[in-house]
Formats: C-alpha cells, structure tokens, sequence
C-alpha cells in the first residue's frame, strides 16, 4: 500500500485556515519523512489539531497544499486518504466489539475473512489486547479502548498514522505506560507517526521531531534536544521545558564573543549574532547556586526552596530583575530562605535570542 | 428533606388525573355493559358490543384503511423523514435554517388550515380525493413530529464517531449505514411507530381530504351522528389499546437506542446534578 517513494512521506506547503475572520493556521511549510515521529505542540488553540485535521481530511485548508507520498491530495475526502487517525476521545463504534471494530477498515477495504481475522489479531497483538476480541466498548479501561482505537487505525497500515492527544482523557499512570507502548509500537510497525500533543514532556518524550506552534504558526522545528537546549523563541524557551527567560543588553566584544548585562553583572557568552537588547534563556538546571564569593556574579535572595527528589529547586529575588530565577540543584549543601547566594552558570548552557526594544 | 405533602397541590394534581382519566375508564367499562345504555347502573359483564363491531364490515374496511395509510405514512415518512433530518444536522449550508423552519412549520398550523389548504390544493391540481389524497396529507402533518425526535437523536451522536467511519474508508453512505444508522435506528423506529399511531387516529385533516372511503376516526364519527351506539365504547377502548401499545413499544425502542449507542439521554435522577 506505502511503497517507498522518494521525497517526504508528508509536504505541507504554505497551508492557511481561515474560520470566518478567525486565523486558525498560517503559512505553515513542513516536510516529514518516513519513518519519523513528528509532534506537534503547542497549547490549545494554536492550531496544531486543525493542521491534524487537514492532514486527515477532515478540514480543507483555505490555501496550500497537501501532498502525501508525493500526490497532492488537498481534495482528496478522508475516506480515500491513504492515513489513519486516533481521536481524542474514545471513539470505538458501542455497537461493535473488539474485533469488529478493528475489522471496520479491512472490511470496507474488502478483504477476504481469513486476512480479516488474520490481520485483526495480529494488530491486536501489537497493542497488545489478544483475547479482548469479542470485548464490548463499555467493557474496557480508557486505556484499553485507545489501544483498540490504534489497532483499528494501524490494521489499514496507514502510510501515517496520526495521533489527535491520544492519551490526554488517561490518568498520568497509564498514560506514561501508554507512552512506552507508543514508542514500542513505532519501533515494531516503523510507519509515521504525527502526533499532537499540548504536553512538552509527552513531546519531548515520544518524537525524533517536535514542531512547535504558536498562534496558528510554527515557532520552531527541531530534534527534542535541539528544541530543549536551543529554543527559537522566548515563547518556545517558556513553552518547552521550565526556563528562566531574562531581558539583558548584549554588546558585541572584539574577539567574536558577546557581552551580556544581566542585573548589573556582566559576563561573555562564547558567540553571539544578537546585540542590543535580548532575551537571556536559562533552563533551571544549568544555574548553579553558592555562598557569595565572588562580587562579580549575579547575587540575590533565596525567597523559595523546595525539596526535588534529586535535589533542590530554589527561587532567588534579584534586585533589579522582575522575576525570582529558578534554579535546580542537586546534591550540595542547602541554603536556606532568606541567605544571600551567587547565582553561576556556564556561558555556553545559555542562549540569547533577540528582543524588541521595551519588551520584557 | 422529607416533608409532608402540601395538601392543596397534591388535590389539584388529583383532581386533574380524575379529569383525565375518568372518562377513559367509563368508556372502557362500559365498552363492556350488556345493556346499551350508556348511564349507570352499569347492567352486567358481556363481550356483545365488541362481537358486534367486529361482524361490522363497515367497521373492519374502515380499520384496515385506517392501518394502510398508518403503515405508508410511517414507512414513506421514515425515509423521507430521516433524510431531511440528516440533512438537517449534517450539511453545513445556510439555507439549513429556513428549511427547518419550513419542515418545522405544520406542527404550528391548524388542523382544520392544513385540511383545508390541502383540499383547495387537491381540487385545483385535479386529483380525486382518496385514501391516496389521505396519505399525502398526513405526511405533511407528521412529518415534524418524526423530524422532532430524529433531529434530536441524530444531534446527540458523537460527530466523532462518524469521522472515525469516513478515516476508516468509508464513503458518507457506509458512515450513514454502518455507524450512524446502527447508533439511531431503535429512535428512528420508534418515531415511525409515532407518526402512525398520529396517522391512525387523526380525524380533522382526513375529514377534509378523504373521499368516499373511510378510516376509523371517521367511522367512529359517522356512527355517532347516526345514533348513540353503545359500541362505539368498543372501538373506542381498542383505538385506546393499539394506541398505548404503539407509544410503549416506542418508549422500549427510544430507551434501548439511549443505552445500546453512542446517545447520551440524562438518565439520572433529577436533582443528583446540584449536588
């Protein structure tokens, strides 16, 4: 059904939706190749189950293109789309069972009884439910009827499978085991995967790709590490991952390297392109908190402390900054409410974007 | 709380059930007096009145009219009705509201308006009154009740649902056959079953538009006109009877539909939301 073709397996080009005057999607261009596991993140309303949804079918962009496995099919009807979804919310058919419902496909595919059977145990297999076939809907966990959800969509081998929050309406339990099953599942059926999700950890979990959206638009593309340590944004900075995101001025040095001002402390971040007034990005784990040693550093006052597990995660008041800086800590002494600290960190872990003048 | 009773409503509701009810149950018993009178002191048990209905010819050809045109109406309205009700929730077109409207507006016309209109109509295009004419015009007449309960139901459906039919590969006629249809049809039955039982006994329209047959409204009302026939009691308990049947088997039908399918009708007791 999915011959190797080659180009991306899926080519969104400049793909628009308009609901009324209300801008859904905006000029979103995105490659996706075989094999991967892409997400799509962002919060709700940002566009990302719309872009799903046009994928599918189920919404026709109001401009742009569609192509799958190289063929345009913008007006294709998500019944002859070669794709398969999982919604949100359960959505098995209460009048079928088990296996019926995962037969849907194949049987409207017109397949012979025995590949029926055959490929209904086998995808139920792969999620692992043998022996649930002639289970009713309203005798399974949530858990079980989104694994009957994916058996019914992967039994078509879908050239992509899309994944609408699959796991939001699951308690935190399963839904982590559901993760495992996902990434299993990837591994063992090696199709593509576009998965939307508004969960950065479930994101940066799952995906070899996380697309993240922002007000109809895609903020950034990248690996989960390169989204994580390298945000494009201040948006992506706060959005992925917990972040301290600072206003500062940066002047360019003479050896290539830049000079940041934070709060009256100055240090050298090792290269730059931005200069002016910036966005300093510090994740909570790259600063380092200790007795004050040296008057160069950034000093301020542990207003908040609390126990991590692996260590401690302090909120410090610096003067003249608006919000305390987080920082995360393991091991080392504690230093308690009230203590003045430096506040340290290797000029590399950070990351300067650029700001507009008066925005902080 | 477990108050006592207010007295004063609960001799109003009382009272009310007594006005309703009684009458009912005077003509049901005396359906069965063996004395043609129609007043006490009732005379004694006997089946007379309904062996005498059921020799009538006059009586069986009347039900029998009466039983075809309920069963075409309730088919042809079923399958009319179902499809302007899909319509009616599915397409996406502006008009979808001024139709409704149109669907929707026999239910607040007259009886004797709607007759009349259509007798006008029939006379002017020419086509001779009939059991045929009949059928037409309680098309109209039931056609928004049937539209009432099958919009309502096919509303209710998980949209979802039927995207899940169409990403699975099937065209709009398999998602209607093979996932709306399953979730709705125990409803769209039992709304069939109301519109003939509304068929079978209307009287005003089909006065107006039947020719020289008869149904057994009309049968019931020619009988009366001629004297007081005490077997009138008789037809009337069993249109009583086909009656309720038809409206429980439709309440079995409605509630089956709410529990087997994706429909989710408020089954909890009223009151258990404000805790």
């Amino acid at each position: 059904m999915s011959g190797p073709s080659a180009g991306p397996r899926v080519r969104l080009r400049d793909v628009a939706k308009r609901f009324g005057d209300v801008s859904a999607l905006e000029d979103v261009t995105l490659d996706i190749d075989d094999g991967e596991f892409v997400t799509l993140l962002g919060p709700s309303g940002c566009g990302k189950t719309t872009l799903l949804r046009i994928v599918a079918g189920f919404e026709r962009p109001s401009a742009g293109q569609v192509l799958l496995g190289g063929h345009d099919v913008t007006k294709v009807p998500p019944h002859r789309r070669p794709v398969n979804m999982v919604f949100q919310r359960p959505t098995l058919f209460p009048h079928l069972d088990v296996a019926a419902n995962v037969a849907f496909g194949p049987r409207i595919d017109g397949l012979s009884k025995t590949e029926i059977g055959q490929r209904v145990d086998e995808a139920l297999a792969l999620v692992r439910l043998d022996g649930f076939q002639p289970r009713r809907s309203h005798e399974l966990s949530g858990g079980q009827m989104q694994r009957v959800a994916l058996a019914r969509a992967i039994v078509n081998r879908p050239q992509v499978l899309l994944l609408d929050e699959p796991l939001s309406a699951l308690d935190l339990k399963i839904r982590l085991e559901m993760e495992v099953e996902l990434r299993r599942l990837h591994r063992e059926i090696g199709g593509t995967f576009i998965y939307v999700t508004h969960d950065q950890r479930e994101a940066l979990a799952l995906s070899d790709r996380v697309v993240v959206f922002n007000e109809g638009r895609i903020e950034q593309i990248g690996t989960p590490n390169e989204v994580y340590r390298r945000p494009a944004s201040p948006f992506v900075a706060r959005f992925v991952g917990d972040a301290n995101v600072i206003p500062v001025d940066v002047e360019p040095a003479d050896d290539g390297a830049a000079e940041v001002t934070v709060g009256g402390h100055r240090f050298r971040t090792p290269a730059s392109d931005v200069s002016g007034p910036a966005w300093l990005v510090l994740r909570p784990e790259v600063v380092g908190v200790s007795a004050p040693s040296d008057d160069r550093a950034l000093r301020g006052v542990v207003r908040d402390l609390s126990f991590r597990g692996t260590g401690h995660s302090y909120r410090v008041a610096v003067e003249g900054l608006g919000d305390p800086v987080k920082a995360e800590v393991s091991g080392g002494s504690v230093i308690d409410l009230g203590f003045t600290v430096d506040l340290t960190w290797d000029p590399g872990a950070c990351r300067v974007l650029p700001r507009d003048p008066g925005e902080d | 709380m477990q108050g006592r009773r207010a007295p004063v409503p609960t001799a109003i509701t009382i009272a009310a059930l007594l006005f309703l009810f009684v009458p009912l149950a005077i003509v049901v018993l005396f359906s069965f007096n063996s004395t043609g009178s129609l007043t006490f002191p009732f005379a004694g048990f006997s089946t007379r009145w309904y062996h005498q209905i059921i020799e009538s010819v006059a009586f069986r050809d009347a039900v029998v009219n009466s039983a075809f045109v309920g069963a075409v109406v309730a088919l042809s309205t079923l399958v009319l009705g179902t499809l302007a009700a899909y319509g009616l929730t599915r397409a996406s077109t502006r008009l979808r509201t001024p139709i409704a409207v149109l669907l929707f507006l026999p239910l607040t016309l007259p009886g004797l308006f709607l007759g009349l209109s259509l007798l006008v109509l029939f006379s002017r295009v020419e086509v001779n009154l009939s059991l045929g004419t009949v059928m037409i015009a309680h098309m109209v007449y039931v056609l928004p009740y049937y539209l009432l309960i099958a919009v309502a139901a096919l509303q209710r459906l998980d949209p979802a649902l039927e995207e899940a039919g169409a990403d699975l590969g099937a065209n709009a006629w398999l998602v209607f056959r093979r996932v709306t249809l399953p979730q709705v049809w125990p409803v769209l039955l039992a709304a069939a079953l109301l519109a003939f039982a509304l068929s079978f006994d209307e009287f005003i329209i089909t006065f107006f538009v039947i020719g020289p047959d008869s149904t057994l409204p009309l049968f019931i009302f020619s009988t009366l006109r001629r004297t007081v026939d005490p077997s009138v009691n008789a037809i009337s308990s069993l249109l009583l009877v086909i009656t309720l049947a038809l409206f429980a088997i439709a309440f079995v039908l409605t509630l089956r539909g709410s529990r087997t399918s994706g429909l989710s009708i408020e089954t909890e007791p009223i009151g258990s939301a404000a805790r």
